[in-house]
């Protein structure tokens, strides 16, 4: 399998990027001054060779800030994919599997939640909480995003449950907790992680909206690629913040970077996976 | 004869979707009566006007909470339940009530929210389905482009389609209202300009609507074309096509065959696609300053409105609830199985 995947151009390309993605916030943020400190003499500085992009209307370093944002986004899209995906798999997993009135429940709730608009529905979660942390807000996207999910893990299952192994095994008299651990979970694997990757992908989007709208993470005191567009957005110093194009252009684009790389890498893995999309 | 058309597998798909619509909508506005009375804070709080000593405050703050139904008239609070009966019996008498945040104190939601909708509506509408054509029209084209060139079509559609659009709409701002001057940087009409039914204000409005409107285009045209264009690639790979080819049909023809079934997965999409649209839209709204409904339900959450935000939000779900009925009709309509009653 892994042979394959390193064959797949899509593959390669998009994981070095995604990998190189995440070096830059690790790293960078290790490297970088303190995103958070002002130097209120040094405000609205275009990128210079003592600040690398500029200053933003606090004066804070916009190449740190960058850094620690992208490292932060990530780290909320991880936690939201990950609750998503273990959401998804708890909901769309269990029911097709033991069939009957638990697959119509699930299945009915998924139909449910599928219908409303995500965005909104988080709006609304999220003026709930006071302090918002970045683990909180995490938390609130996992749980709106995971039927999308949870439909992806029901159709594969759907299919692997007829197929003759599973009967083999449950002929054996094998419990059906030891069947979905060794036989159908490890048939999944990689279908489970393309589920978790396109998860992290949509948290990480939906991360940098909210926060952009100020319902993210407290924008004051954790810097995430949203609280960059939050600060342009609300900007006290700049008549027209659209100026400040060093302080909003960088992030967006790490962020179109990213969920491109996503995009790219999940085709490819689905272009080794799926057999009628096979080319390599 | 009317037996008949009970029993006919369309109607029952049609009456099944309508059951689970009326469900869908029951859970939303229970979500909308009880989310923002988890919210902290007192939404009538906000009304009383700064510089009140603190006497005068609580007086206010009972007789405005009494006005708004969060007190029994004899000043004890009122019970959730009783208030989510109140919500119900006002709600099916089709009286939203009273606004309580800044700006629209007192105005009834209704009128506020009729005439805010026009506006959001004119951008969904468009968007939606113009986004749909050109999209799928466009990804269908490009899927026989050969070569170089589709690597740059490729590229094109799967980054129009994955930027975040609200950086996007940062970025169109940046470039043609900042830079070239195009258009205006938000609002709905020029400061001080007074909108009549004249051609003048038709150009203004034009001109504040182009941002906002191309912005999501471009963003739904990208989805639609990239996903059109694997969909018709996936086609002509497949057996029938090859088939087709070795007898001798002509290239237009097993084009036709081809994008007939690739469609089918797109308009199951239209689905989900509304739905972002909305949420979309809200963010949208916000960046260019478009008055539309978006907008005021940023306002109301911010503000714990809870009129307001049942009036927005019923009207979002409303929107929601009925276009996505809309599309499920249509889509039984295009699947020969739900259509004729035959098979399946």
């Amino acid at each position: 399998m892994f042979e394959l995947l390193v064959r797949s151009r899509k593959f390669i390309i998009g994981a070095a990027v995604l990998l190189a993605i995440v070096l830059f916030g690790i790293i960078g943020s290790m490297l970088t001054r303190d995103p958070l400190a002002f130097d209120l003499y040094r405000f609205v500085e275009p990128p210079s060779g003592d600040f690398l992009l500029g200053t933003d209307d606090l004066g804070r370093d916009v190449l740190a800030q960058l850094c620690a944002g992208t490292r932060n986004s990530l780290m909320i899209g991880a936690i939201a994919g990950g609750f998503a995906t273990l959401l998804a798999i708890l909901i769309g997993g269990i029911g097709p599997y033991k069939g009957g009135l638990i697959d119509e429940t699930s299945n009915a709730f998924t139909n449910v939640i599928m219908v409303f608009p995500m965005l909104p529905l988080l709006i609304l979660l999220a003026a709930i909480l006071e302090n918002r942390s970045m683990f909180l807000v995490a938390v609130l996207i996992g749980l709106t995003s995971w039927p999308w999910a949870a439909r992806c893990i029901r159709s594969q299952v759907l299919t692997l449950k007829e197929r003759e192994f599973i009967d083999v095994a449950r002929m054996s008299g094998m419990k059906d907790r030891k069947i979905v651990i060794t036989e159908i979970m490890p048939n999944m694997l990689a279908y489970i992680i393309i589920v978790f990757v396109v998860s992290l992908s949509i948290a990480v989007l939906t991360e940098a909206g909210l926060s952009m709208i100020g319902l993210g993470p407290d924008p004051s005191t954790n810097v995430t690629l949203g609280s960059m567009l939050y600060w342009v957005m609300n900007s006290t110093h700049a008549a027209l913040p659209w100026n400040l194009w060093w302080c909003f252009i960088p992030p967006g684009l790490i962020l179109t970077i990213f969920l491109v790389a996503v995009f790219v890498t999940q085709t490819g893995m689905d272009e080794v996976f799926n057999p009628r999309l096979r080319k390599v | 004869m009317m037996r008949r058309v009970f029993t006919h597998p369309f109607t029952k798909f049609v009456g099944r979707k309508a059951v689970f619509y009326l469900i869908v909508a029951f859970i939303a506005l229970t979500f909308i009566f009880l989310i923002p009375r988890l919210m902290p804070g007192n939404p009538v709080d906000q009304m009383i006007p700064p510089g009140t000593t603190d006497v005068g405050r609580l007086k206010l703050r009972a007789e405005l909470e009494k006005y708004f139904g969060l007190r029994n008239p004899d000043g004890t609070p009122r019970p959730y339940i009783d208030q989510y009966i109140d919500f119900w019996a006002n709600l099916l008498r089709g009286n939203l009530g009273y606004a309580m945040m800044r700006g629209y104190s007192f105005i009834p939601v209704a009128t506020v929210v009729m005439e805010k909708l026009p506006y959001t509506l004119a951008l969904v509408i468009p968007v939606l389905l113009i986004g749909f054509f050109v999209g799928n029209w466009v990804g269908a084209r490009a899927a026989y482009v050969k070569g170089k060139r589709s690597e740059a079509v490729y590229f094109i559609s799967v980054i129009t389609s994955q930027m975040p659009f609200y950086w996007f709409a940062m970025v169109m701002l940046f470039l043609l209202a900042v830079n070239v001057r195009i258009f205006p940087t938000g609002g709905t009409f020029s400061p001080r300009f007074i909108p009549g039914p004249n051609i003048e204000s038709f150009i203004d409005a034009l001109r504040h609507y182009a941002l906002p409107f191309l912005t999501l285009l471009i963003i739904t045209t990208g989805g639609w074309a990239s996903g059109m264009r694997s969909m018709t690639l996936y086609e002509l790979d497949s057996g029938y096509i090859l088939y087709g080819k070795q007898l001798g049909f002509r290239n237009k023809k097993l084009a036709s065959y081809a994008q007939r079934n690739a469609i089918l997965p797109q308009f199951t999409g239209l689905n989900i696609n509304l739905n972002n649209l909305i949420g979309m839209t809200m963010i949208i709204e916000m960046v260019f300053a478009w008055d539309g409904l978006g907008l005021l339900t940023l306002d109301a959450v911010l503000a714990r409105d809870y009129s307001m935000m049942l009036g927005t939000f019923l009207v979002t779900i409303g929107v929601v609830i009925f276009g996505n009925f809309l599309v499920d009709i249509a889509y039984a309509f295009l699947d020969p199985r739900i259509r004729t009653g035959r098979g399946g």
